[in-house]
């Protein structure tokens, strides 16, 4: 196809806003499938991703349309992660595209995250056709939210799109402006070959998928090349496009989006961000903006039952295959024995990771409470990366700890501003900037801790703002922190994997808290359980599970006999759920303990 | 061959409030039907079981409340089993409500063959008895007592409860003085639980029901545990205390493997290694038998697994425990072999008490029965 036919966009939305809803019509309307090949949300395809109503995977899918002039169009929707996690791949994935529609619920305006791909978008020159989506709804107010798309983005509003997804209204029109207001790719068909990777993913009979936008260059079936950042080389032994499914195109052209596959094995040879090139001729420079991985949360995965941890591994090293941001080694405690330190993008790619690892593998696991990595600077002079708060070296051999910040961006009605601050205050953020995106709403930049961030603050964000508050955060920088280890005792002995580590000024309410919560968590069992938080030697918390007075069915008679077999099933499968540490049986939960507290 | 039989009366004057049981009130013009219906049962089936393995080592007539029957149908019950499934049973045991049976009922319950009487007494405190729905007075209960005797009824145990709403200890501690003053040869003692679906459970939501505190039981169990036996009543199982010679015979067979025949509406049967229970529905059950249907289905096809479980955790709740010889008689497998691990691991824990013989649960093995009794659930 010539270039001048191809238009390459994605869609910037905030969950619920309609995105899904949006692709599901433009791959009907262009009749890529029909009705009936179409499954609710096609390109939300994980289970887990349809209920959790978000994109974890970016997909793509090409439309064939014909334009008003008459001529067929190449369009290449390339869908972005929604979720602040994903920051890294959703700017790739624009940096494939000229063009981006931006959705807007009519009824709700624009929210956090919307607001910062919008910028993401606008860093990388893509023309913005603002879509106003729902606008069916009894509360859409389509002129309230152009002008907060003109004060908020500074876009002009005036030709927005006015859609309703879900009964059709507006879909022809996208279509038209898509064609009309998206520039067309640019750039040298002739040149040595420059195509970005913007996703990948494992197939089990072509191995690592690239999903590829050819920048300059053409990408030929048999041609030998090369991943710039990597090294790797490989022969191309597909090419092809998404219809959603993959189609065999044999070529992919400058300005086309489509897959490449060549029998390579290790998903970490494809990174997102990378630039392909030709392996005897290469192209000068890689495309810009190649970041690695950066794991920001860490937590420990152990098995309930320690003969699974070698199918832990296994599953772990599976997900590996599929998913580069996912890091983990090999890690010991003294109470949960053999595990592993994983680290995530984010709280949501650990939910995820977890999740599946429970659901697709069945393995049952206890998870720590997430930390960040702190930059622990010893008396010494040396440097550690601490992830795991039991590795803290002990007090008197730290020169000081500096934790990372980020940039935390809420979107709130003005009602709630008092709210966000007097949560943001007590997160040990710093207050940097209000703006009003117009009557109603404010933005309110924080300078923040992640370790806070992690910690509930947008559960507690949403609780006080009625769940309008909406939360963009980056990471900003390293900053010294007066941070401090706090313990947990059960029966006398420290339970490493249930240390945790706080601001100093806070570890007196952290460790009471966490005490008073290991107690409603811990069962009763035959004796008393003291448990206590303390910070070095220092007791700072005490609290005691009373003994359980007496446990025994006073009747079991002819008729009773398979029905308490089954209460003693139940008992002793609530038990497996459990981990003897030391003579304490202690349910999962409470190693999250500290993520419930208030 | 030994086996026994157990008989269900689904009929109650009044549900207590904490009872769970396939019992009902209000039922009573289904009386005459059912009667009806089980005499149509023991005929055959007892019967058909006599004439397999002989006669029955134990009768038990349970409910619900048997003596909630009226005299005439209570006679025919006891005629067609002395006539089908036999005459001077060795154990011949009739539940009784002491505000449901007078001088003559008694009489022709001894007369009718029965020859052992379990009175569910609960508690001698008329206050305790209205609060959890009891229909009689703790010297109602006093008199029943007194005219079984004269009935000439020398085995007669008393249920009491503790734990209930209200109660102290001194309470309980006064229902065992004068259950023992009346020289009861049995006296089982239960903790009430609270089952889901009963009137205690509603209340206990609305939180309405002043339970005793976990202390206050507690104290109440280890009396009940330290005087019984001080009194002369041994305890044999978890809840059951008997003069020497009079445990329950009947009782002990479910906890030993003893196979049983259970006769009328929710009545479990134990035939050849398998647990079967009757439909719950009196109408149902009667319409059955008049039809010559089957009203009893297996509970579950058994595995080894639970086969062992259950034969594990029942002996367990019993004073001698469980035998090596009998496990490895019924399993053709060591003891050791399955449960090793598990007797250690208690026997450390000191709730378990490890001989040649086998083993058997400690005091505070039995105070925490439910935690030993789970380890012997297999994976």
């Amino acid at each position: 196809m010539q270039n001048k036919h191809i238009r390459n966009f994605s869609i910037i939305a905030h969950i619920d806003h309609g995105k899904s809803t949006i692709a599901d019509r433009l791959i009907e309307y262009t009749g890529t499938l029909t009705q009936r090949e179409m499954e609710a949300q096609v390109l939300d395809s994980m289970d887990l991703e349809r209920e959790r109503g978000i994109t974890i995977k970016a997909q793509t899918v090409r439309l064939d349309y014909k334009g008003k002039d008459g001529e067929m169009y190449q369009l290449n929707l390339i869908d972005t992660p929604g979720h602040v996690d994903f920051t890294y791949e959703v700017s790739r994935s624009l940096a494939a595209c000229e063009g981006a529609l931006l959705v807007v619920d009519a009824a709700q305006g624009v929210e956090a995250q919307t607001l910062a791909n919008v910028y993401m978008a606008l860093e990388n020159d893509l023309e913005i056709v603002p879509v106003i989506n729902k606008i069916d709804l009894p509360s859409a107010d389509p002129d309230r939210v152009k002008e907060e798309i003109e004060n908020t983005i500074g876009l002009d509003a005036t030709d927005a799109v006015l859609a309703s997804a879900k009964t059709g209204i507006g879909i022809e029109e996208i279509l038209d402006a898509i064609v009309e207001r998206i520039p067309a790719p640019e750039g040298d068909e002739d040149a040595p070959l420059q195509a970005l990777i913007f996703d990948s993913f494992f197939d089990s009979y072509k191995g690592v998928i690239a999903h590829v936008r050819v920048k300059q260059g053409k990408i030929k079936k048999g041609m030998r090349l090369k991943m710039m950042a990597t090294g790797k080389t490989f022969e191309v032994t597909d090419v092809g496009c998404f219809k959603p499914q993959p189609v065999d195109v044999g070529e992919l052209n400058m300005g086309e989006v489509g897959f490449v596959a060549g029998s390579l094995k290790d998903v970490r040879d494809v990174r997102v961000g990378d630039t392909i090139t030709f392996a005897d001729r290469p192209a000068a420079e890689p495309l810009p903006g190649y970041r690695g991985v950066t794991p920001m949360v860490y937590c420990g995965l152990y098995p309930v039952e320690s003969a699974d941890y070698d199918n832990l591994k296994d599953a772990l090293e599976k997900m590996q295959i599929n998913d580069a941001a996912l890091v983990f080694e090999p890690e010991t405690s003294v109470a949960l024995g053999f595990g592993f330190r994983c680290g995530f993008l984010g709280l949501l790619h650990m939910d995820v990771i977890q999740e599946r690892l429970e659901r697709e593998y069945h393995l049952k696991l206890i998870t720590t409470a997430p930390s960040v990595i702190y930059h622990v600077f010893k008396t010494d002079g040396t440097v550690l990366n601490v992830s795991n708060p039991a590795e803290l070296p002990p007090q008197t051999e730290i020169e000081h700890i500096e934790e990372p910040f980020v940039k935390a961006t809420v979107i709130v009605p003005n009602d709630f501003v008092g709210a966000v601050m007097e949560i943001s205050q007590d997160k040990r953020g710093v207050f940097k900037n209000m703006d009003y995106l117009d009557t109603n709403r404010v933005m309110i930049t924080y300078h923040i801790p992640l370790n806070e961030i992690i910690f509930d603050y947008f559960d507690r964000l949403k609780s006080a703002t009625k769940g309008y508050a909406s939360l963009d955060y980056e990471l900003a920088d390293y900053q010294e922190s007066k941070l401090v280890k706090v313990d947990i005792l059960l029966n006398g002995d420290p339970v490493d994997a249930l240390s945790t580590i706080v601001h100093k000024d806070r570890a007196q309410g952290r460790g009471r808290q966490l005490a008073a919560k290991l107690k409603e968590i811990i069962p009763q069992q035959m004796f008393e359980i003291p448990i206590q938080a303390a910070i070095g030697s220092k007791v700072i918390a005490r609290e005691n599970v009373r003994a359980r007075r007496k446990d025994v069915l006073a009747k079991c008679y002819g008729g009773d006999i398979s029905r308490k077999r089954k209460l003693l099933e139940k008992q002793k499968e609530g038990k497996k759920r459990m981990k003897a540490v030391g003579s304490v049986e202690v349910p999962q939960e409470a190693f999250m303990a500290i993520l419930k507290i208030d | 061959m030994q086996w026994g039989v157990y008989i269900h009366i689904p009929f109650c004057r009044q549900k207590c409030f904490y009872c769970d049981f396939p019992s009902y009130a209000g039922k009573e013009k289904l009386m005459e039907a059912y009667t009806e219906a089980l005499c149509q049962q023991i005929e055959i089936q007892g019967l058909s079981f006599r004439q397999k393995w002989g006669k029955p080592a134990t009768v038990y007539m349970g409910g619900g409340t048997p003596t909630a029957l009226p005299p005439q149908y209570m006679e025919q019950v006891l005629q067609v089993i002395s006539a089908h499934i036999g005459q001077e049973i060795a154990e011949f045991t009739v539940e009784c409500n002491p505000g449901t049976v007078d001088k003559a009922y008694l009489q022709l319950l001894r007369d009718g063959g029965v020859n052992r009487l379990s009175f569910g007494v609960q508690s001698f405190q008329d206050e305790l008895l209205h609060r959890i729905g009891r229909i009689h007075s703790g010297a109602e209960a006093v008199q029943a007592v007194q005219m079984a005797r004269q009935a000439g009824f020398s085995n007669i145990s008393v249920d009491l409860m503790y734990g209930l709403p209200g109660q102290s200890l001194a309470d309980l501690q006064a229902s065992v003085r004068q259950a023992e003053k009346l020289s009861v040869e049995h006296i089982s003692i239960y903790g009430l639980q609270l089952e889901d679906g009963t009137a205690f459970a509603r209340m206990e939501e609305m939180g309405k029901l002043k339970l005793p505190t976990e202390e206050q039981a507690e104290a109440m169990y280890d009396y009940m545990t330290t005087a019984l036996p001080k009194l002369g009543y041994r305890r044999y199982e978890v809840s059951n205390f008997a003069k020497a010679g009079f445990e329950s015979r009947h009782n002990r067979s479910y906890w030993h493997d003893v196979p049983y025949l259970g006769l009328g509406a929710a009545a479990h049967s134990y035939l050849e290694g398998k647990r079967y229970a009757a439909t719950a529905d009196i109408a149902e059950y009667i319409a059955g038998i008049k039809a010559g249907r089957e009203v009893s289905e297996l509970e579950e096809e058994p595995t080894r697994a639970h086969v062992m479980e259950e034969f594990a955790f029942l002996a367990l709740r019993t004073a001698e425990g469980l035998s090596r010889q009998a496990f490895a008689d019924k399993f053709h497998v060591e003891l050791d072999s399955v449960y090793g691990e598990v007797m250690a691991k208690l026997s450390g824990q000191g709730l378990l008490l490890v001989d040649k013989a086998g083993c058997r649960l400690s005091e505070q093995g039995f105070k925490y029965g439910n935690v030993a009794f789970a380890e012997f659930i297999l994976d």
